[in-house]
């Protein structure tokens, strides 16, 4: 019978085990500071997850509640609102991702080049500001820019001005979106820069200075030095991103109107109408949101074994 | 040790926050979800049987206009001396207001009274959220000194009350800047017909009516959407819809149809989708709050603004004229009469009051919140007054004083008294002392029961207020009645949603009118049928 050989570290020395109860009393301070954090953790993001049961009930504000099987998702698949509401959230995200993420690079690259650095943090601050606004307010500021009322709204004011025929920007749906794609950029390109900053912050000089050497042009330095040092952190950014490509709202919400919601409305703000009519019922909007979960779940895997692929580590 | 020290602090910090997050939460009363009835509250005397009630909790939106900013503590404070009950206020933003209640029923707030439009009236009714108050109303101290008993007929769903309306409903106006008029020199009295109202809005919009010295910067008129979110739906552009009524409703055989696709709805929306293209009507529109409508009107920036505005009466002639003149705009404005195709005003199904039921299947608590809330609210006197015109003292007086001028200084200065001793006057409003206290949750013009005795000679009949419900009450019709069915309820909010959808397609995007139809069919006609054919089954069965 052969005995079990003990784990030896690289030098040839047997690996001391501890039994786990006798660590645990030795870390005891940090388990007792942990404690609170898994009981936290527990109580407020698993405890709730346990209404995912709803989905699968017949659950209104009044009346009791009764068990219904699937057969929400049954209504919810046969429901026309629903596929549209669907197909505009990978749309609206998937190309709201693309968009920012090539501005954000973009913006990086000139950015990278500036000499000056009063005017590089001056413009740089000026960038990253909208983001601190929120959501209700970028959309004040926009529908008062984008008025179709001539004589308020700037751009269409300019249009009159010019002789051109004005535009319900807000209110068409062919411009809707190239509008909200716009508001994104305006609002994000400044934050997503960090990232692509601090990555470019660490490109070896000497790779410029070879360039130089070769006689390169500075578009040619951008072109062949500062992007494919960028491209491994584009791509994890595209990545991470991806998997919350089902989290679109506020954005949309504040923004959409009646006269554009075949091309606007998406998951969360249908799950919103759905949560607040009148006598609602919570269990079909359990199961749409139930559904949404298991796509932005089935996305956070796809992400994890592309990151695998490109990066050689997973994300979770 | 220090280490160890640390982390029992941040150990402990970390349990009171975890407890702090887990506080107890208020006693509810609805009867919400896992939320079982709530403990009742207040207690039952046992000498005499009577229930005593801790508080009143009232959930209602900005019809109470005695707010936070204008004193509502002394309008609490006095009810609170008259009935003896604490009272409790939550008051929430009108535009928020039917989905800050449907999370308090299923958050299980505790709600004693609540405040509903007609709209909610019908979905909460038959739900069981709100009690049978039938033989309590019909043995009120009250009932038999109403003057309009229709209003409250009207509320009876399936031989039973759940809500109480203590004024009849009220309705919107046309008002028509009288500066605009004389400048495109029209005569308001030749408006009969949708053709004269037209040529008004293009007068406006061709001409230079705020007298700017440049044409084409104005607009016909303006309003909150081209269909309302709530009943009566058409009441802020009456001329366009004229005899539609987009919703659910009785044909004179009490047959349930659906009047949004009928012919007179979709003329109605091809002559919107004109008064748009044509720009008579101010593109912002669709996307309209009230509150963006009224500022654009009254602003004092009168470029880009428009000319008519149909808006609610009474009280709001009176604001309308008030915020026109403190942004220094001529602040004359015209009542239009109704024009031939509209016939009358709308008179809109009146707001209700309820007691929510705790469904503990016991009454005596929610009549004991009768007896203190609704009886006194209707007293004749005292209370009554609270509610028709705030606190005395704060937002009204009887007391000899030497008046008060608001804007002093300005081309709009007005000396208001001084008053004598016992004479009923209005004092300046709290939060603006430029302008005069109109009313407070109920219009005096209005109210069902009036007040008696001393009371009695209490009113302001010179104000524009006054004048403006006059004008409204004589040329008024009332609102057809919103039906109240479970499945009304249930698909109520997509049917909404798919006429928006339907009219904005048509006006914004000139989409033919039978296509947007059809497609409103699509979307929505099994469920508009499953309703139509659920109310018919029980008109039948009664």
């Amino acid at each position: 019978m052969s005995r079990r050989q003990p784990r030896m570290t690289s030098s040839g020395q047997p690996i001391r085990h501890t039994p786990l109860g006798t660590k645990m009393w030795n870390y005891r301070g940090y388990y007792l500071m942990f404690v609170p954090v898994v009981l936290f953790v527990i109580i407020m993001h698993y405890w709730p997850m346990l209404g995912v049961r709803f989905a699968f009930y017949n659950y209104r504000a009044f009346g009791a509640k009764t068990f219904i099987g699937l057969e929400h998702f049954r209504t919810m698949f046969g429901e026309k609102g629903f596929w549209t509401a669907f197909k505009n959230t990978l749309e609206l995200s998937i190309w709201k991702l693309l968009i920012t993420t090539l501005t954000a690079v973009v913006a990086s690259v000139f950015l990278n080049e500036m000499n000056q650095m009063f005017a590089k943090k001056t413009l740089q601050t000026v960038i990253y500001l909208p983001h601190f606004m929120s959501w209700a307010v970028v959309a004040g500021i926009f529908s008062m820019i984008l008025s179709p009322n001539a004589a308020n709204g700037m751009v269409n004011g300019m249009l009159q001005d010019m002789g051109l025929k004005t535009q319900m920007f807000l209110q068409d749906k062919t411009l809707w979106r190239p509008i909200f794609y716009i508001i994104n950029i305006w609002k994000e390109t400044g934050w997503g820069t960090i990232i692509f900053l601090a990555t470019l912050s660490g490109v070896n000089p000497e790779l410029y200075e070879a360039a130089d050497i070769d006689g390169a042009t500075r578009m040619q330095k951008i072109w062949y030095v500062t992007v494919p040092a960028l491209a491994n952190t584009i791509v994890v950014v595209l990545i991470l991103n991806l998997a919350k490509v089902m989290n679109l709202f506020e954005s949309v919400f504040v923004l959409y109107n009646s006269a554009v919601m075949d091309v606007s409305d998406v998951i969360s703000t249908f799950i919103y109408a759905k949560a607040f009519a009148a006598n609602p019922n919570y269990g079909y909007s359990t199961a749409v949101g139930l559904f949404k979960s298991l796509v932005g779940g089935a996305l956070v895997l796809i992400c994890n074994a592309l990151s695998k692929k490109v990066r050689g580590r997973g994300i979770i | 040790m220090k280490r160890k020290l640390i982390a029992a602090v941040l150990t402990a910090a970390m349990a009171m926050s975890l407890v702090a997050c887990g506080g107890a939460k208020d006693a509810g009363n609805a009867g919400g979800g896992d939320a079982a009835p709530a403990p009742a509250g207040g207690s039952v005397d046992q000498a005499s049987g009577e229930f005593n009630l801790d508080k009143v909790v009232l959930v209602i939106n900005g019809t109470l206009t005695a707010n936070l900013e204008n004193r509502q503590d002394a309008f609490v404070e006095q009810w609170q001396d008259a009935v003896g009950v604490p009272l409790e206020i939550q008051q929430v933003d009108h535009s928020g207001y039917a989905d800050a209640v449907g999370r308090k029923f299923v958050g299980g707030d505790r709600m004693d009274v609540i405040l509903l439009s007609a709209d909610m009236y019908a979905q909460y009714a038959p739900t069981g959220a709100l009690w049978d108050m039938t033989e309590a109303f019909e043995n009120a101290k009250f009932h038999d000194k109403i003057k309009y008993p229709a209003v409250n007929e009207n509320l009876y769903r399936d031989g039973k009350l759940y809500g109480f309306a203590p004024a009849y409903g009220n309705g919107c106006v046309t008002y028509v800047k009288k500066a605009w008029l004389d400048n495109v020199g029209i005569d308001p009295s030749t408006i009969k017909t949708f053709d004269d109202y037209y040529a008004m809005l293009e007068a406006f919009r061709d001409g230079d009516p705020d007298g700017d010295g440049s044409t084409g910067n104005t607009f016909g008129t303006i309003a909150a959407g081209y269909i309302s979110e709530e009943a009566p739906y058409i009441n802020y552009l009456p001329e366009f819809w004229q005899d539609a009524y987009p919703a659910i409703l009785q044909d004179e055989n009490g047959k349930w149809y659906d009047g949004f696709q009928t012919d007179a709805s979709k003329a109605a929306i091809q002559r919107l989708a004109k008064g748009v293209a044509d720009k008579v009507i101010d593109p912002t529109t669709l996307t309209n709050g009230t509150k963006d409508a009224r500022e654009s009107w009254f602003s004092n920036n009168q470029t880009g603004s428009a000319g008519a505005f149909t808006y609610w009466a009474g009280t709001w002639y009176q604001t309308l004229t008030d915020n026109l003149t403190k942004n220094e705009v001529d602040p004359e404005i015209v009542e239009l009469e109704p024009i031939q195709e509209v016939g009358a005003y709308i008179n809109r199904e009146a707001p209700v009051f309820c007691i929510v039921d705790d469904g503990d299947g016991d009454n005596t608590r929610e009549q004991a919140i009768f007896d203190k809330f609704f009886e006194t609210m209707m007293d004749g006197g005292e209370v009554e007054m609270l509610w028709l015109y705030g606190a005395k003292g704060v937002h009204w007086s009887v007391d000899a004083d030497d008046g008060f001028t608001t804007n002093p200084g300005t081309e709009n200065e007005k000396v208001y008294g001084p008053y004598e001793q016992g004479q009923f006057h209005l004092l300046p409003t709290p939060n603006d002392p430029n302008s005069v206290w109109k009313k407070n949750a109920i219009d005096p013009a209005l109210v069902i029961v009036p007040l008696e005795g001393e009371y009695a000679e209490y009113s302001d009949e010179s104000s524009l207020m006054s004048e403006g419900n006059k004008f409204f009450t004589s040329h008024m019709k009332d609102a057809p009645s919103t039906p109240a069915s479970e499945l009304f309820t249930t698909y109520s909010s997509d049917i909404a949603t798919a006429r928006s959808k339907a009219i904005a397609a048509v006006v914004v995007d000139g989409k033919n009118v039978d296509e947007a139809m059809a497609d409103y069919v699509n979307e929505v006609g099994d469920k508009v049928t499953q309703i139509c054919d659920d109310l018919n089954a029980k008109a039948e069965s009664k």
